[in-house]
């Protein structure tokens, strides 16, 4: 019985992971495709469509897209820390609600956020902010939800006597938010901010309303190629941009994110 | 010159209206090492949060040195302050640890070396200086946490039940040394416990706390010896506890009649006709031989003995000597012949010095 148990837990492992993996097998095969139709398990390989991604038309959108990622994490990244440090640690008033303002973008569907920024955007006269700034603004809105309750929850299992022994040495509070709480949420702040960059790069929802036309990001770039021709630069790109997102990824454990936060704090 | 390190001036604090510590006067001098003892709720460890300066005191006066504490804030404080979950700060080395105190103090590097390697030293962890908390065990930590207070100097050194995660063996051999880091420092100690061996065996002087308020302080003997009240005498030590009918002070003795019993002892306290309990300590019971008068003077009960435990070093025998009221008595193992039998009669002696007065 418990034998049975087993193999059925990892025949379910194995499912679940191949139907997430396959799909993306698919698209490394057809962007190493030598024909120019779309083809999974082509018996030729070749890397030349690679070479039309550093075509400005990829690489602008690319280079736009890493931008303001990295812009949307980092203001992500201060402004969550920042409000889960009121919010948890010195329990302003109003609390609850605070919280609640902050993550309520969530429950928001991203098209109608779209639609309403742009005409909130236009009715206060202020359209000249289409393209990055308004991008930036509307994805920080975005990832916030996510960097504020990461923090909020390494906050909140934050022990206090940390806290109060460092005080009983004569730790100020700028000291001490910079010696023991920053260091002890780290792991917990860098997950959030790597959602925030990933959700930043990938997302075609908002961006579509918010681009300026012949300066788009990448994921819309990709929209507008695809109406018109779908080749394996496509596969190409993709397969570029998750190679992109998997070194991020990397990046930030390497600095001390997720595997940290899952064998349960630093060292 | 003001010679007390802590004094608490009618210290009051109550947490949503309900009252947690009331009207509390301790003044605690400099170099004692100092107990606060009680069951938990008792308000020992608010009492130590108001000294340390998390918790702010509804009314009255926490002064430190002669000087009010009430507008410094913790850090400004400079006490030293050890908790019972060690609380050491996972990504720092020990090395780190120790010395933080002095680094957010701005002291010199060579300065914070020499101070951390000789906290280090008097905690017997001189060569562990490299490694995480995590690769320490808990007495270790404890040590680290130990040496971390004192490495800045403080003028005292608060703990909160800091033994209190250790097993037994080592939390009795980490008593005594922290009684002789204590004397070698000359450094002022509280120390917060809700037990009583540990607080016996290390302190100059044990505060008993009951209800928010001091139940009695003094010296561990003369605690033990002499407890004021009925929560004392139950608290510290063990104790038969017995209710008084009528008390009759006498010229040289007080004759205490005994609730529900025929009994009457003789006892050397002071007291007048308000007693209304007593407590024997099961220790100071002797078992008389038929032929053994005993000391002049000294009470004789005869009972019968209805239960035995052997406790190891001593064994604990329950007699009953009047219908419905037992004592428990205590005997050195090493005088295990004299124990009787399951049953049999014995006549017990008890010297009116042993009866202690109690108030409620």
């Amino acid at each position: 019985m418990n034998r049975v148990l087993t193999c059925a837990f990892w025949l379910a492992i194995a499912l679940v992971l191949t139907f997430i993996t396959l799909p993306l097998a698919v698209v490394v095969a057809a962007s190493l495709s030598p024909s120019s139709a779309v083809t999974f398990l082509p018996w030729e390989w070749t890397f030349d469509w690679y070479g039309d991604l550093l075509a400005d038309r990829w690489l602008q959108p690319f280079l736009l897209s890493v931008k303001i990622a990295t812009v949307v994490a980092g203001i992500s990244g201060v402004l969550g820390v920042l409000a889960a440090y009121a919010v948890v640690y010195e329990r302003i008033p109003g609390s609850t609600a605070i919280m609640a303002g902050l993550l309520s973008p969530l429950s928001v569907p991203q098209i109608v956020k779209g639609v309403a920024i742009v005409l909130f955007l236009s009715i206060i006269g202020l359209q000249g902010v289409l393209g990055t700034p308004a991008l930036i603004a509307a994805h920080v809105v975005l990832a916030l939800p996510f960097v504020t309750r990461m923090a909020a929850t390494s906050l909140a299992n934050f022990d206090g006597n940390l806290d109060r022994a460092a005080q009983s040495l004569g730790a100020t509070k700028r000291q001490r938010l910079q010696h023991i709480v920053l260091p002890m949420i780290k792991p917990g702040v860098l997950s959030g901010v790597t959602f925030a960059f990933i959700i930043s790069f990938n997302n075609i929802p908002l961006s579509v309303f918010l681009v300026r036309p012949g300066d788009t990001t990448l994921p819309i770039a990709v929209i507008n190629y695809l109406e018109y021709s779908l080749d394996p630069v496509m596969a190409a790109v993709n397969v570029a941009s998750m190679i992109f997102i998997l070194a991020v990824i990397f990046l930030f454990e390497k600095i001390g994110g997720f595997s940290a936060q899952l064998h349960g704090g630093s060292k | 010159m003001n010679s007390f390190d802590i004094e608490l001036v009618s210290v009051s604090k109550s947490f949503a209206g309900i009252p947690v510590v009331q009207d509390l006067n301790l003044q605690i001098p400099r170099g004692e090492f100092v107990s606060i003892l009680g069951p938990s709720g008792c308000g020992k460890t608010t009492t130590l949060n108001m000294i340390a300066g998390f918790n702010t005191p509804s009314a009255g006066d926490v002064r430190v040195r002669g000087k009010s504490q009430n507008r410094i804030p913790p850090e400004r404080r400079n006490l030293g302050l050890v908790f019972q979950n060690y609380a050491l700060f996972p990504h720092m080395t020990v090395i780190e640890n120790v010395g933080f105190g002095l680094r957010m103090r701005g002291t010199p590097k060579a300065e914070i070396g020499q101070a951390v390697d000789a906290a280090l030293r008097s905690v017997r962890l001189d060569g562990f200086g490299s490694r995480y908390p995590k690769a320490l065990s808990g007495g270790q930590q404890q040590r680290v946490a130990l040496a971390r207070a004192i490495a800045p100097r403080p003028s005292v050194l608060l703990l909160d039940e800091p033994l209190s995660n250790l097993d037994l063996k080592l939390r009795e051999a980490m008593r005594i040394e922290l009684k002789e880091i204590q004397e070698q420092l000359d450094m002022t100690f509280v120390y917060v416990t809700h037990d009583q061996e540990e607080a016996m065996a290390m302190s100059d002087r044990i505060v008993v706390m009951w209800q928010g308020a001091i139940a009695q302080q003094g010296e561990p003997a003369s605690i033990y010896r002499n407890p004021a009240t009925r929560f004392v005498a139950d608290f510290v030590g063990r104790s038969n506890i017995l209710s008084v009918r009528r008390s009759i002070p006498g010229p040289t003795v007080l004759e205490l009649c005994i609730d529900g019993t025929q009994i009457v002892l003789r006892s050397d306290c002071a007291g007048n006709s308000a007693v209304q309990s007593c407590c024997i300590r099961p220790e100071s019971i002797a078992l008389l031989n038929g032929s053994d008068a005993g000391a002049g003077g000294q009470n004789r009960l005869d009972g019968v003995v209805r239960r035995i435990v052997n406790l190891g070093a001593h064994v604990e025998l329950l007699v009953e000597v009047a219908n419905g009221l037992s004592l428990t008595v205590l005997v050195p193992s090493s005088r295990s012949s004299l124990v009787p039998e399951l049953a049999s009669t014995v006549t017990l002696g008890i010297d009116p010095q042993d009866v202690q007065v109690l108030s409620d």
